[in-house]
């Protein structure tokens, strides 16, 4: 295996950046056998390669679709091995930032990163520029990173924080507004993240406010959240919303659509929504840290590049079920039509998506009075 | 209830709640291991090996699992001669300061686990020892450095300042005193401690988490990590491994040195 | 000279060695020198909060996420100031206590009949039911308490069998106690152990026989004779229990944190470093001052039983 030559990776330094937007053929030669581990000569204009890179993951159904569909079609690519870090984003910051602060080598090459998280390390200067990525050339506006200069993150696909249900407590259908989860025979059977993340525009429309007035008034949203408090929810993380559900603890709950997803893959009766109030539109990305050696700074960058061919995302999004970033992708069969799957501007006229910027500096203060109310 | 059978009753009535509530978890868990569905619960939903058989393939458990025996046996070692000797110097001596040095010596319980972990992975940055191993071991020791020095102090209360005094009179030189009267009778205090730092630095996770990066991840921060997005029954199946192992080290240690011998009464 | 073990040639080599670099007339810091590598290596952490505390006195600038260059008190007062803050401040110390007292409720039976069984079978299975929680982690350990105790889980099932039911038995303030209670119930024990054993059953035996029940016995005995042990069991609960994180964040349901879930939001979810340190060192500065009361009120603890004997 290692000695066949794939035609299309001798290439020169500079067209490999195009190059990978074909990797679909790529993909299907290497399906037939023509997969090549270590690369030939005509990459010896090429910045030496690492054994490996560090990519940062989340674990779970997370990192297998980032595998499946990023990370091993790059290996076959270039022969670089991929290994996931599945430490937290919130855990890899403070590391990260104390290697750039005290000028080691990071602890990663590519961090996948909620977008509000890694706005705040591009406000830190602790990003690499991504603006010379050629696969961007081709890439939807929502790739763009708001209110910040140039590509210091490339976001590579959208969700919603949806309304989550289990279908039996609902017998006369669907909730159809946030104002449910008041509703007192749901008393202690409801969910939140714990600090309250994605759950503040919302709150902000059904307790009254207008989201134009975020972040200047949110009395509304508070409001609302102090009577949420009186319902004495759960507040949890990603793995708590799906173990909840699976363990008949909640018939409601405010999270990620790809954890409700999760359960019912896991065989648990549960459907979502997005009410009229609307729902938390937000966005994820990758981004390398500073302090990378020349020749890895490179490669990082190639996986990047790499994540935003319509292949690699068609699969690595399919797992996620989540909208991407590269035109003409087709949905999951589940997923077509569904509100967590917003395609069409029609569909983004009931999300609410605030510019990351006016969140990352507000977030302390929200996230502080949220817990201020749960806490109390 | 005044009788010897009230106190029989009343004493094991304590001992089997504390017994039930300590093992309760671990069993349920043990046994969701054995599910052939997608979750742990219990009963398990039918019986399979299909989650053992997927660690079985996951050839970074199995060196994240031996990078975590290194963690603790470096923390076990370092402990040991650093843990015995301020435990003796504490119990034996007039020690000026005694309570502020007391106080001092507690900081690894005082100080948040966290504000830990970020002092020492700014400390060990600034070191360039990031990024290796043995700082691991060197920092589970620390935050747990309290249990090995108590677990020697406490049984140098056995310890006779008579008998040491007796060797000394018999021309018996310091260090022989040391070797052959201090150290065996604080021994049971050693093998407690060493047990229990072994076992702690064998399943630390929180500050470990700031000092490992993915090339050098050890069992139980890899564990944790991946709970953060989901839990399987896999961890379950690791658990069981885990238990299996660390039941073969204690069987083994326990042949050798009689494990149980420290805890009679005599 | 032919009479002698080769080790005890060793030692004289070693003894004459030990004399020339280290004459007896230094034996006055003998003990100084047996605690400076512990001194030193908690010293790594002292280093470590030092580093720390200089972010305490900077406030975190949210258009560049930097920590200010200027130094001032603003994290101090919002700490000290804020009900959050108070809140969680409260649950920490009362937990703590309440956590202390029930664990030593519980532990001096069990460390009282492990040491003093006369079954060696027994005694290890007590032992191993001490270290078996330890390897299933405490978040796996939360899961199980979940399917124990969660509204579908066994307890509540069999509950329902009665007709009643079910009842929300995790996910507040008292699981958060409980589950600290089963973490800190082998710690507790294994300090406690030594102190039992310390106490002759001849002792009670003798008390017995002027006529005492068991129960005025273990109460005038007993737990005087292991006070030392309960001292240092009570400290390490007390102080381990006053800085934990994974049991209030898992068992709490989110809305019963504790100090450290306080500082960990800082540190890892609002990246306000500045504020995160401050809490951390107000938490060291309160966890030390109530040792030191400790201390003050009775003594030393375990520490005292060596050397009370001179």
């Amino acid at each position: 295996m290692k000695d066949l030559k794939n035609p299309v990776l001798e290439l020169t330094r500079r067209r490999f950046l195009g190059a990978t937007a074909s990797l679909g053929s790529v993909a299907a030669l290497a399906g037939a056998g023509l997969s090549t581990v270590s690369l030939p000569r005509a990459f010896a204009a090429e910045p030496e390669k690492p054994k490996e890179i560090i990519v940062r993951a989340w674990g779970g159904s997370w990192v297998d679709s980032l595998k499946a569909g990023v990370s091993d079609s790059f290996t076959k690519l270039t022969g670089i091995a991929v290994r996931h870090d599945l430490t937290e984003d919130n855990e890899i910051q403070p590391k990260v930032w104390a290697a750039v602060t005290q000028k080691r080598v990071p602890p990663i090459h590519v961090n996948w990163d909620t977008t509000t998280n890694a706005t705040k390390s591009a406000l830190r200067g602790v990003t690499e520029d991504l603006s010379d990525l050629s696969n961007l050339a081709t890439v939807t506006e929502l790739a763009k990173p708001v209110g910040l200069d140039g590509y210091p993150i490339v976001n590579t696909y959208g969700y919603v924080y949806v309304l989550a249900y289990r279908p039996s407590a609902f017998p006369d259908g669907p909730p159809t507004s946030w104002k449910a989860l008041l509703d007192p025979k749901f008393k202690g059977r409801i969910a939140l993240y714990n600090d309250g993340i994605g759950f503040h525009f919302p709150a902000q429309v059904a307790g009254g406010g207008k989201v134009e007035d975020i972040p200047g008034n949110m009395q509304p949203a508070w409001d609302f959240i102090t009577k949420v408090k009186e319902q004495r929810p759960l507040l949890g993380e990603d793995p708590d919303f799906t173990n909840w559900f699976q363990n008949g603890e909640i018939d409601l709950a405010c999270t990620i659509s790809t954890n409700a997803r999760e359960a019912k893959k896991n065989g648990v009766d549960i459907k979502w929504v997005v009410p009229q109030e609307g729902a938390k539109f937000e966005t994820d990305g990758l981004w390398i840290p500073k302090g990378l050696p020349e020749n890895e700074l490179y490669w990082a960058k190639q996986y990047i590049n790499h994540a935003l061919t319509k292949d690699a995302q068609q699969v690595w999004l399919d797992g996620l079920g989540l909208p991407g970033v590269v035109p003409g992708l087709t949905p999951p069969a589940d997923l077509v039509g569904d509100p967590s799957y917003p395609t069409t501007p029609e569909d983004f006229k009931h999300l609410i998506r605030v510019s990351n910027k006016i969140q990352v500096e507000n977030e302390s203060a929200w996230f502080g009075k949220f817990k201020a109310i749960m806490q109390s | 209830m005044t009788t010897a059978r009230g106190k029989t009753i009343f004493l094991w009535t304590l001992v089997m709640i504390s017994v039930v509530v300590l093992s309760a978890p671990t069993l349920v868990v043990l046994g969701a291991s054995f599910t052939a569905g997608n979750m742990i619960t219990f009963p398990p939903q039918g019986l399979s090996l299909k989650w053992y058989a997927s660690i079985a393939q996951a050839t970074d458990l199995r060196e994240a699992f031996l990078r975590s025996l290194y963690v603790a046996l470096i923390c076990t070692l370092v402990a040991i001669p650093v843990g015995t000797l301020a435990g003796i110097a504490l119990a034996k001596y007039a020690v000026r300061f005694e309570k502020a040095l007391q106080i001092y010596l507690l900081l690894p319980f005082t100080i948040p686990l966290i504000g830990s972990g970020i002092g020492l992975m700014l400390i060990f940055g600034n070191a360039g020892i990031l990024g290796q191993l043995w700082p691991v071991g060197i920092a589970c020791c620390v935050i747990n450095l309290p249990f090995m020095i108590w677990a020697v102090t406490a049984s140098a209360g056995s310890l006779d300042p008579d008998l040491e005094l007796a060797a000394a009179n018999c021309g018996a030189p310091p260090l022989q005193t040391f070797l052959l009267v201090t150290l065996p009778a604080v021994t049971p205090g050693v093998i407690t401690g060493s047990l229990l730092m072994f076992i702690l630095a064998l399943n630390e996770f929180l500050v470990s988490l700031l000092l490992v990066d993915a090339r050098i991840v050890t069992l139980p921060v890899q564990i944790y990590n991946s709970i953060r997005s989901i839990i399987t029954p896999d961890l379950a199946a690791i658990s069981v491994v885990f238990i299996g192992c660390a039941a073969l080290a204690i069987t083994i240690l326990d042949r050798l040195v009689g494990l149980d011998v420290f805890l009679k009464s005599k | 000279m032919r009479a002698y073990p080769l080790t005890w040639r060793l030692l004289d080599v070693l003894e004459t060695g030990l004399e020339k670099v280290f004459p007896r007339r230094l034996a006055g810091i003998t003990p100084y020198l047996m605690l400076a590598p512990a001194v030193l290596l908690v010293g790594l952490l002292v280093l470590g909060l030092f580093q720390v505390a200089d972010g305490s006195l900077r406030t975190l600038d949210t258009t560049t996420f930097l920590m200010s260059e200027s130094y001032s008190l603003d994290n101090f007062r919002r700490a000290l100031s804020e009900p959050l803050f108070r809140n969680v401040a409260v649950k920490s110390f009362a937990g703590s206590l309440i956590v202390t007292a029930m664990t030593l409720v519980l532990a001096l039976p069990y460390a009282y009949v492990m040491v003093r069984t006369k079954s060696a079978a027994l005694r290890k299975i007590l032992l191993i039911a001490l270290f078996l929680p330890f390897f299933i982690g405490q978040v796996v350990r939360a899961y199980g308490w979940l399917i124990i105790l969660g509204n579908q889980g066994l307890v509540n099932e069999a509950l329902s069998f009665l007709g009643i039911g079910p009842f929300r038995l995790i996910y507040n303030y008292p699981a958060v106690l409980f589950g600290l209670i089963q973490y800190m119930l082998p710690f507790a024990v294994l300090m406690l152990a030594p102190a039992v054993t310390a106490i002759p059953e001849e002792t009670e035996a003798a008390a017995e026989s002027l006529g005492a029940n068991w129960i005025q016995t273990f109460i005038h005995v007993v737990l005087p004779m292991a006070r030392p042990g309960f001292v240092g069991a009570g400290l390490v609960v007390m102080t381990l229990s006053l800085t934990d994180f994974a049991i209030p964040a898992i068992l709490g349901g989110g809305s019963q944190d504790f100090i450290a879930n306080a500082i960990y939001d800082q540190f890892f979810r609002t990246s306000d470093q500045g504020l995160g340190a401050t809490l951390a060192l107000l938490l060291v500065a309160a966890g030390s001052t109530l040792v030191a009361i400790v201390f003050a009120l009775v003594g030393t603890g375990t520490l005292q039983m060596g050397r009370a004997k001179q």
